[in-house]
């Protein structure tokens, strides 16, 4: 069943342009210029239920202003769109009832509160039945063992006890479809490993539909079956992610060891040496060819070989850049 | 069923309220002060009469105690203020993600916080009379008690209305300082803390009474010593009328202004 779709989504900005400095800011009391700022152009999407799909793109790209269209919280300039059936602007109870949305660095809790306090709360709101919330309460208080912070005012917490309590907070109703902007930012690395456990657990296992937002791009690479890479507003890549990933790796590095001093021999393929020392060789090479330069160095005889991929920093440089061409 | 949210959202709001107790006992102090005051000028003005302007001053220091206590509870300032802030700094769409009804929610926040101060202020007030033996008048008829009970609920949902739809002022006009500052020196003026209304000429009231004000504080403080009490009935009807009329001013304004709504930030 399609759960999300849209076509010919966009969304325009207008916003104020002020120039710098005191004189710009009395400039600007008088008259305004606005300059309109397309942050989502024309984005076809569909997402079937059960889907768990991964939102990437660089800063700026767009991505949390299609979350905001997706969950009703900003109207799309023009297009359709439609999730669970509902056009998520008219911001429907009924539909409500069916998501969560978690943004890194918004918060639903009440600082002066406990969160047993806030959570209480979100029971009445989303009418659970008492034994389903404790139930759902006690699960999740177990999963990011915090049972010692449900009593202490929130605004004391630290930031990765916060994130944990916004996302308690958000998933307490167990919602069809979940929205994750960041959420993993200021996590530490049992942090978010509990999440992404817990994330792939609800997917498998209810069938819970996840769009996730992360520069993380181990989180994507983990968790999502599927990405959609976004950039200036448009999409440039959707499919499989590990095709994605596969399909910008382009170079390996290969490390050979020697227990003797040795001289490389002349090599015919583009091949960067990235470190050289009589004992020990680092070689980058187009993937294509690694397998080439390996046979040719196996007659020098190595003592040990390291084949590495490349750093995931440069690899999604890389599809930022050139993720357009011929890909989407 | 429905309503049990809205219990909940009040519960919350009185709970935060005692998160703040230094708060509280400072409104509490400044409150003390404010009556202090208003008993040594009324003191002063009364030296030697009996009555001024049909009021002596036992009735006189009972409408100031009932007015400036109906005063205080009105905590609906906060809602245009949370309102504001939150769309400004675009986290408004807290409210807009949860299945609630937004203007409930708030009217939901403001009796959370008008029951806490209704408490702390009633047992004030009534230390502040018992201390200072001022004769209280107070009307003795309990069905116009209970009338007043209900215009004063009406007037308390009232600003909380007008201060709502102030808020969502800002989804258009990004700055509501200077509404907000005309709705509150309209409010002083009207409900008399400015000066007090009885002792302005006859054709000024009647201009007043053309504001929702009127009935907000005023007519119920009045109404409490026992005056005025032909002007109920029509006290509560004017009242229900300004609520209903501002009620579809605040449907038409969200329909047409929610999509200007652009959630600015991360
Ligand atoms: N309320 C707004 N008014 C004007 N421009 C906006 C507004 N919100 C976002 N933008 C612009 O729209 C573009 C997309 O922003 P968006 O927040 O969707 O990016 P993003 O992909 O989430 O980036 P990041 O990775 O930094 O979170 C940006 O260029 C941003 O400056
Ligand atoms: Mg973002």
């Amino acid at each position: 069943m399609e759960i999300i779709k849209t076509a010919g989504l966009t969304k325009n900005f207008k916003r104020f342009k002020k120039q710098a400095g005191m004189i710009g800011s009395i400039k600007g009391l008088i008259r305004r210029e606005y300059e309109e700022k397309q942050a989502i152009g024309n984005l076809d999407l569909t997402i079937q239920e059960g889907e768990f799909v991964g939102l990437i793109g660089p800063n700026g790209a767009g991505k949390t202003t299609l979350v905001k269209m997706l969950t009703g919280i900003i109207a799309p300039t023009c297009g359709s769109v439609s999730v669970l059936g509902y056009y998520p602007n008219d911001l429907e109870h009924e539909f409500k009832q069916q998501y969560a949305v978690v943004m890194g660095q918004k918060s639903q809790l009440f600082f002066e509160l406990t969160v047993e306090d806030t959570l209480r709360l979100f029971k009445e709101i989303y009418g659970l039945p008492e034994e389903e919330y404790e139930s759902s309460r006690d699960y999740f208080v177990k999963l990011f063992q915090v049972q010692d912070l449900m009593h202490v005012q929130v605004r004391t917490l630290s930031l990765g006890e916060r994130m944990k309590m916004e996302l308690i907070a958000a998933l307490l109703h167990n919602p069809k479809i979940i929205f994750l902007d960041e959420p993993t930012i200021g996590l530490d690395a049992v942090a978010s490993k509990q999440i992404r456990g817990f994330l792939a657990e609800i997917n498998e296992r209810r069938g819970t539909t996840i769009i996730l937002t992360s520069h993380y791009m181990e989180d994507i690479k983990a968790l999502c079956k599927r990405s959609i890479v976004i950039n200036h507003g448009c999409k440039i890549y959707d499919g499989d992610t590990e095709k994605l990933f596969e399909r910008f790796q382009k170079f390996k590095k290969i490390t050979f060891t020697f227990s003797e001093p040795t001289l490389l021999p002349n090599l015919e393929f583009d091949a960067r040496i990235l470190e050289q020392t009589p004992y020990k060789k680092v070689i980058m090479v187009p993937k294509e060819n690694a397998a080439g330069l390996l046979r040719e160095l196996m007659n020098l005889l190595p003592t040990d070989i390291t084949v590495e991929e490349e750093e995931i920093g440069t690899i999604v440089e890389r599809i930022y850049q050139e993720g357009g061409d011929g890909l989407a | 069923m429905g309503l049990r949210k809205y219990l909940e959202i009040l519960k919350i709001f009185i709970k935060t309220q005692l998160a703040w107790r230094g708060d509280s006992v400072i409104q509490i102090l400044f409150s003390l002060t404010k009556i202090l005051f208003a008993s040594l000028l009324w003191g002063t003005i009364f030296a030697g009469r009996d009555e001024v302007a049909g009021f002596t001053l036992s009735s006189m220091m009972s409408y100031y105690i009932i007015s400036s206590f109906l005063t205080q509870l009105d905590m609906s300032s906060k809602v245009s203020m949370e309102i504001s802030q939150r769309i400004r700094n675009g986290t408004f769409s807290k409210y807009m993600v949860l299945p609630v009804n937004i203007q409930g929610y708030f009217v939901a926040m403001e009796m959370g916080m008008v029951l806490f101060h209704l408490i702390i202020y009633f047992i004030t007030s009534v230390i502040w009379i018992f201390v200072f033996r001022i004769k209280f008048v107070f009307t003795p008829d309990p069905a116009i008690v209970a009338g007043i009970g209900i215009l004063i609920l009406l007037g308390l949902f009232f600003m909380a209305q007008l201060n709502y739809y102030l808020g969502l002022l800002t989804l258009k006009y990004e700055e509501i300082g200077l509404f907000l500052m005309i709705k509150d020196n309209l409010v002083a003026f009207v409900t008399g803390s400015i000066i007090p209304l009885t002792l302005l000429p006859e054709h000024f009231l009647w201009i007043m009474k053309a504001f929702p004000f009127y009935y907000v504080t005023y007519l119920p403080s009045m109404l409490l010593i026992g005056r005025l009490k032909g002007e109920l009935g029509m006290g509560l009807l004017a009242l229900s009328c300004w609520c209903v009329v501002l009620q579809a001013v605040i449907h038409v304004t969200w329909q047409n202004y929610r999509i200007k709504y652009d959630g600015v930030g991360i």
